[in-house]
């Protein structure tokens, strides 16, 4: 009797054992659990609580606070202020980072950028052509604002909801609530530019919090190995995967028909989606088949694997077969001195491909359903940080006003919410907060931000906590 | 108080807990509430409604709906509360109410408020009110309120707030299945739903598991000989015993421990760098092992600083509450993260000792239990007298600080001194031999130019005649505010470097550089400076906040020959700087304390400069000096001595200073002493080096220390740092037992508070994270929470009975551990049957022992252990294993991950090191706690990640082929002995028919293909830096490892059976 022969029948009469040792009710259970297998993970029961305008979401995450006065939010009077002192009636008292509070004064620095109105009415720095192209399929948020004006608790807060560490981050909500709609990835995917420099980045911006570890990011990495232990050793061919994960699922079988843990059913399962993720993964990050336009679309450097041109063309495919959560985050937008030429820089590195995966989407016909969010922690000041001069200038971390944009799945185009003072350092108009951003995606993405919850140290937690409201006006 | 301890919660209540859990997926999958068939949902929900059952409890049943759905407006939460009517105490739920009748009428749902409004099918009168957005009750909790006012209303205080009462185990000889007081709650418990717990599991199985549990490493395959050897009726508990006592029980207790210390090797938050708290984890290993009384070891992790006289140990203890996380950012406000650093202190505190999440009260009163928000600050004010600060090093240990030497390091040390003290004996020389020394030698130039050089490493006197410390006598810089010497590329020193810069100066201006080394660029590196006439010695790096900078209060007379020195000891603190003036340690206060960064530039060694054209000095300046290392205060002295050796001989003996004795005496000990004592003198001052050196090289360990000024405590608003509002005083909330008296209103009185026998909440809490330990779940659910929105007890009665069995065996954790491993309970197999898994498909009942998986670290240790790897080193300095590559890197521009060689790749896993803004990986995927805050709850995840990691991690890989060489080497000589005996190793028993078949049909499958492609065989087994064994054939050993890997990768050998 060949192997083959003598695993099959042993499987045979270990499924038919098993089957009579568990009872028709678990039966009944794992073959559930092969049809959810087909469609992949499904998510709460009752979620999506309304249609969705959005099925999938992904966030280009500008890390280090770029500068809103420089890309979006136009401040032209500003220009005959040159190095006066911004007025204390503007700053009112508010709190500055140990890094400039103690300067001598605030000299204004008004953008050395030029910016031009779109056909949609829309303003975008020169810095930034390619976003301005698609500006009538983007909402612009000149509105933001957060409570935390450090790295660390405001990147955490964007991410997570809360400033400290342990809560989910908005993708494993996301997975938690929808679950996933591809069996052979992850439902939940993080991207992170590589060379790009800036502050350092942390697990927590896309781990689970008090969720399952299930719920967390996998994160996909730039080179050989996608995914961390994903690929075989070598030596070892697929074939003798293949051979190895049937011999150790017969294994783990006889243990089923003693023990009768369903979890040892689990177990087998999770080791085909490992070998399914295998093909998958590879496929998915080889970019070769993809024709030259699409490069040329996405820029050159999208064809340097880790770069954020790559990740978003990555992100595209990711989208494509059924990831519900795509996070990229492209560092370095942290620009206290020499902004003019490292924000240059960033844009250059961002521009083109950020603008480009909203026109590949669309043309792909996934616009639709899938939404798109480009933005940073916070703002910056609108005083000089260090010396200003008429060429060169930085600016510190700003919490009270810092713009973002959101395009596709749900998404009215050609709009620009909220403003700003004659400074860009107070809101005038319409406020958005973060949970209000939050909630907002979550309504896009068919869920009331108020119902997903989770129980955890005796309180029903929610991304939100107790704020958020959906910004209506940015919405189809 | 009626039948809640009789009663735990009914399953339907439990099985419905986190419904997300369980759902059925063919994708990510969890393994915390196992898959219930529909079927079997609706048979325990129905069930659970049939009238005429067991009375309604009020602890299982009702608070926990009441809590849930009604506190938040009906609840402690003063602010929130929508009405006068409160459903959180008795006097509030029974009251009358404003418009007439009352909530709650016992007996009489009709007349009952509560029940009509929750029942009545008009929306603007429901409650919950529809209005706000809630849902309103299920048909099932509206039964159960309806019965329980039907029944009389019984109410009684939250369980976990009254003291527990020894339960008596009436009947635990009453059943041939009972072994110990634990079965008989577990078994009466069970034969109320009708059944069975089940028999005892194998001796392989049940010495597997205990082995696993206790120590975390599997049972070698001589300790299973021994124990399937030993047919005396105690042999399990010999093993028992066995294992207590084994260094490895320490290590084992340590891995949740730490993970509720939010133990790391790194600082966290955004830079994340490199602290060392590893002395801590050891105390705590020592400690479990030692079996240290559980009070005892509260009080000393808590607050044994504020013990009488603190051992070092003592001390190293109280690590505990400085593993939370620390900011180094800058621009942050320090003021804001000693607040979160306070605050994380006591959510920790309560979390593990009180279970109970007390940080809910920190910006409202909590909404469910009884913590309002004063009382939480009440609370917090016992852990915000800590003198640490709001921004954190960004390398190495933020003070308060102490050298922890190891016990091999404290013999050392013991030694070095003692050889000190004989060297200082053997090198004695009284006055008068120095004198007649002196006398016989005549006049020596060498003496004169003696000066003191212990780790000098730049100095210039200026001397046209030679003879040093002839302050401007022998000629002496004079510099006129313009001009400046450059040594060049002296002192290359760093911020962790100890120094000494010190000179003669004779200041013409108040303000100018004396000796210093900046980068011309910018303002990064160290200086002694004049400035407006009084001393500053600075340190300082690129950005505004990041330096160290202390003056002398008094300035400095002009125009006259002054002795400066400012002293630094590498600490990185300014209370590690000194000045001295003319050889006295001057009072100086310090400028700005924020060392952060590296000091070391490309720079030259200046005098007369500091970093800025304004700094140049004017006046005399007359040996500059660097030394690297602190001087002490009597070395500081012997450095202002302006005389040399040739004039102190000369002043007569009483008429010398201290310091001017003492300068002679080295000199001459230098220079002009005869052989035996200058060879004493010289080996003394190397061992005096040597111990400061090797004392600069002891690990250290962040600990508590109280402020020598109490730093007042305020109400937060909205628990914002910047938003402070009336004053509080350290105190208790209302809802616990005060302090007893005599205790003093601290820390240390908080840590005996916790600790009293009386205490309703500290024994529970702790038993049953042990019981989660060896269950994979607590008796209470929610180990973190046992307020009124926690899980209710499965077996109450066996909780109370082992929390005080606890505190009466004086807080014994081996005994309580044994207690229950010994158990019947623990001892059963962990079969299912289909009757058992339709009943109680979470095992909460414990009719059959948990069939859990490994936790993270013993996984891998296991795999080490099989293969034959383990180091079994215990304590010390965190290790690096493998990683992949480019993970730090990736998320920041800081720190490259370079794994160790040799032995330390194979150290258990809880020494990994742990940076916490990005654990080990293979850790994390095992659903270990990240660290960044105190976790208490275990979890066991099923996902493809885990998978990947067990197949494909190189950790693995190379296990499996040591593993695979281990069963050729020892397993015997046929195919199907060293299969078997690979997998007794992994699983403590030998296969199976079926299961040996597929092993054997495996091997040949992989021996035939390797040796087709023997190639192909080098290539598999190239895993892993550990030498191959070149004794063995490659394609042999490939099949073997390939086999050996899917050991490894066994439900079986991952989980405890």
């Amino acid at each position: 009797m060949t192997f083959e022969d003598q695993l099959g029948l042993t499987r045979r009469q270990l499924l038919s054992r098993s089957a009579g040792g568990l009872g028709a009710a678990a039966l009944a259970g794992l073959l559930a659990e092969d049809l959810g297998a087909a469609q992949g993970q499904p998510g709460l029961p009752g979620l999506p609580h309304r249609s969705p305008r959005a099925k999938r979401v992904i966030y280009l995450f500008q890390s280090g606070g770029p500068s809103q006065m420089d890309l979006y939010d136009p401040k032209p009077g500003l220009r005959e202020r040159q190095g006066t002192e911004l007025p204390d009636s503007v700053r009112g008292g508010q709190r500055l980072t140990g890094m400039t509070a103690a300067q001598a004064n605030f000299p204004v620095a008004p953008s050395r950028f030029r910016f031009s109105r779109t056909d949609s009415g829309q303003e975008f720095s020169e810095l930034i052509p390619q976003i301005a192209s698609i500006a009538d399929r983007i909402a612009v948020i000149r509105s933001m604002h957060t409570e935390q004006i450090n790295h660390d608790p405001a990147i955490t807060y964007l991410q997570t909801g809360h400033q400290l560490a342990g809560r989910p981050s908005l993708g494993s909500w996301l997975s938690y609530g929808l679950g996933s709609e591809s069996k052979s990835l992850p439902a939940f995917v993080v991207m992170v530019s590589q060379g790009s420099g800036g502050q350092p980045l942390y697990s927590r911006l896309w781990g689970s919090g008090f969720l399952p570890t299930r719920y967390q990011a996998v994160k996909f990495r730039a080179g050989r190995e996608p995914v961390l232990y994903l690929n075989d050793p070598g030596g070892f061919t697929r074939e003798d995967r293949r051979h190895y994960l049937d011999s150790l699922a017969a294994m783990n079988r006889v243990r089923l028909g003693e023990y009768g843990d369903p979890e040892i059913e689990n177990r087998i399962a999770q080791y085909e989606m490992a070998y399914r993720m295998q093909a998958s993964v590879p496929e998915l990050t080889d970019l070769s088949s993809e024709p030259d336009h699409v490069f040329e679309m996405y820029g050159e450097d999208s064809r340097k694997p880790g770069s954020y041109a790559s990740n978003c063309l990555l992100a595209r495919r990711l989208v494509e077969r059924g990831v519900r959560c795509v996070q990229l985050f492209h560092r370095g937008w942290d620009h206290h001195g020499n902004l003019p030429n490292r924000l240059a820089e960033k844009c250059g590195q961002t521009d083109q491909a950020s603008a480009a995966l909203v026109k590949d989407l669309e043309q792909r016909g996934l616009l639709d359903d899938t939404l798109v969010v480009w933005g940073g922690e916070f703002g910056r000041t609108v005083y000089c940080q260090g010396k200003l001069t008429a060429e060169d200038y930085g600016r510190d971390h700003h919490p009270r006003c810092f713009s973002i944009w959101l395009a596709g799945g749900g998404i009215r185009g050609g709009v620009t919410h909220g403003s700003t003072d004659d400074f860009s350092y107070n809101i005038a108009e319409n406020p958005v907060s973060v949970p209000d951003l939050h909630a907002t995606i979550l309504h896009l993405m068919g869920v009331d931000h108020k119902k997903l919850t989770f129980k955890y140290q005796g309180r029903h937690f929610r991304l939100t906590d107790v704020h958020g409201e959906i910004v209506d006006s940015v919405l189809a | 108080m009626r039948g809640w301890a009789a009663r735990a919660p009914s399953l339907r209540l439990v099985v419905l807990v986190r419904p997300g859990l369980s759902s059925p997926s063919g994708g990510y999958n969890v393994a915390v509430a196992r898959r219930i068939p529909l079927a079997t949902l609706l048979v325990l929900l129905i069930a659970g409604t049939v009238p005429g059952q067991a009375a309604v409890d009020f602890h299982a049943d009702v608070r926990p709906i009441l809590s849930d759905r009604c506190y938040a407006c009906h609840g402690p939460d003063e602010a929130t509360r929508m009405s006068p009517l409160r459903l959180d105490v008795e006097d509030g739920a029974f009251a009358p109410l404003a418009g007439g009748g009352s909530a709650i009428v016992r007996g009489k749902p009709a007349e009952s408020e509560l029940i009509q409004r929750v029942e009545t099918a008009d929306a603007a009168r429901r409650m919950p009110p529809a209005a706000l957005g809630h849902e309103p009750l299920s048909a099932e909790d509206i039964a159960t309120l309806r019965r329980w006012v039907e029944e009389g209303a019984p109410w009684s205080g939250h369980w976990a707030f009254e003291p527990p009462r020894k339960p008596s185990a009436t009947d635990s000889r009453a059943d041939a299945w009972t072994l110990n007081p634990v079965d008989a709650f577990v078994l009466a418990r069970l034969r109320r739903e009708g059944l069975e717990p089940s028999g005892e599991a194998s001796r392989a199985t049940l010495l597997r598991r205990v082995t696993l549990d206790l120590t975390g490493l599997p049972a070698g395959p001589g300790e299973l000989r021994d124990f399937l050897a030993d047919r005396s009726p105690r042999a399990y508990e010999r093993a028992v015993e066995r294992l207590l006592a084994s260094p490895r029980y320490g290590e084992r207790m340590a891995f949740r421990w730490l993970e509720a210390a939010r133990y790391a090797d790194t600082n966290g938050y955004q830079n994340d760098r490199p602290r060392d708290m590893w002395r801590w984890r050891d105390w705590v290993i020592e400690a479990f092992n030692a079996n240290m009384a559980f009070d005892r070891f509260t009080v000393e992790q808590l607050a044994g600083d504020l013990l009488p006289d603190p051992t070092l140990d003592q001390l190293i203890a109280t690590g505990f509450n400085r593993n939370h996380r620390g900011n180094a950012e800058n621009g942050t406000d320090p003021d804001e993260y000693q607040v979160e650093y306070a605050v994380d202190r006591l959510e920790t505190t309560a979390t593990v000792w009180l279970g109970l999440t007390m940080g809910c009260a920190r910006c409202h009163d909590h909404k469910y239990d009884p913590v309002s928000q004063k009382e939480f600050y009440r609370f917090y004010a016992y852990f915000n007298n800590v003198s640490d600060r709001g921004r954190y090093y960004k390398y190495g240990n933020t003070p308060p600080v102490v050298h922890a030497p190891t016990r091999e390091q404290r013999a050392q040390l013991r030694d070095l001194d003692e050889r000190i003290e004989r060297l200082e004996a053997e090198s004695r020389v009284g006055d008068r031999e120095i004198e007649r020394g002196l006398a016989f030698l005549g006049p020596s130039d060498e003496l004169d130019q003696w000066a003191y050089a212990e780790r000098l490493v730049a100095r210039r006197a200026f001397d046209r005649t030679g003879g040093a410390e002839m302050a401007g006598g022998n000629g002496a810089l004079v510099l006129d505010g313009k001009r400046y010497v450059s040594l060049g590329d002296l002192a290359d020193l760093d911020f962790y470097d100890p120094f000494t810069l010190s000179a003669w100066i004779r200041p013409e201006a108040g303000t100018g550089g004396i000796v210093s080394r900046y980068a011309p660029a910018g303002p990064k590196g160290f200086g002694l400076f004049l400035v407006d006439g009084k001393l500053q010695l600075r340190i300082d790096t690129s950005s505004i906040s990041d330096r160290m900078r202390i003056e002398s209060v008094a300035a400095l007379p002009t125009a006259e020959w002054t002795h400066v020195a400012g002293v630094y000891d590498g600490t990185r603190a300014t209370s590690g700087m000194r000045i001295y003036v003319n050889g006295r340690r001057v009072p100086s206060r310090s400028l700005v304390d924020e060392s952060l960064n590296s000091t070391r530039s490309a720079a030259p060694l200046r005098i007369g400069h500091g970093p800025g054209p304004a700094d140049r000095f004017r006046g005399a300046i007359d040996e500059a000096r660097v030394y690297q290392r602190a001087v002490s205060e009597l070395e500081a002295a012997v450095l202002a001595v302006r005389e040399v050796p040739g004039e102190i001989a000369e002043l007569p003996r009483q008429a010398r200073t201290a310091a001017q004795h003492r300068k002679l005496r080295w000199a001459y000990l230098e220079t002009s002493a005869p052989g035996r004592e200058s060879a004493a003198w010289e080996r003394l001052r190397a061992t005096r080096l040597e111990r400061e050196d090797f004392v600069a090289s002891l690990p250290t360990v962040m600990v508590m220390q109280e402020r020598s000024e109490v730093r007042p405590t305020h109400v937060l608003y909205r628990g914002a740092f910047d938003a402070p509002r009336e004053r509080v005083a350290p105190g208790l909330p209302a809802a616990l037992p005060p302090l007893p008296a005599g205790l003093p209103n601290n820390r240390l009185g908080l840590a005996h508070w916790l600790t009293d026998p009386s205490h309703p909440l500290t024994a529970r809490v702790t038993v049953n994270r042990f019981w989660q330990m060896l269950f994979g779940r607590g008796i209470v659910a929610t180990v973190e929470d046992f307020g009124s929105q926690g899980a209710a007890p499965t077996h109450p009665d066996l909780l109370d009975w082992l929390a005080a069995e606890f505190v009466e065996s004086g807080w014994d954790v081996k005994g309580l551990l044994r207690k229950i491993v010994t158990s019947a309970t623990y001892r059963q197999s962990s079969k299912v049957t289909p009757q058992a898994l339709e009943r109680d498909p979470e095992n909460l009942l414990l009719a059959r022992a948990p069939r859990e998986r490994l936790p993270a670290e013993s996984i891998r240790d296991q795999a080490l252990a099989i293969a034959g790897l383990l180091t079994p080193d215990l304590g010390g300095a965190s290790v690096k294993p493998y990683q992949p590559g480019g993970l730090w890197k990736e998320l920041s521009n800081w720190g490259a991950y370079k794994h160790d060689r040799g032995g330390d790749l194979y150290r258990r896993s809880l020494y990994t090191y742990w940076k916490r803004t990005l654990g080990p990986p293979a850790m994390l995927a095992f659903d270990a706690a990240p660290r960044e805050t105190c976790v208490v709850r275990e979890v066991r995840t099923n996902t493809p990640v885990q998978a990947l990691n067990l197949m494909n991690d190189p950790t693995y890989g190379e296990a499996a082929r040591l593993f695979a060489g281990r069963m050729l080497h020892e397993g015997g000589d046929t195919d199907e002995n060293r299969l078997a005996y690979g997998f007794l190793l992994a699983t403590a028993r030998p296969p199976r028919g079926a299961e040996a078949g597929i092993l054997r049909a495996s091997l040949n499958h992989y021996r035939d293909r390797y040796s087709t492609k023997p190639e192909d065989a080098a290539r598999y087994l190239s895993s892993g830096e550990y030498a191959l064994d070149e004794s063995l054939e490659a394609p042999v050993l490939a099949a073997y490892t390939a086999v050996a890997s899917m050991l490894l990768n066994l439900d079986e050998t991952i989980t405890r059976e």
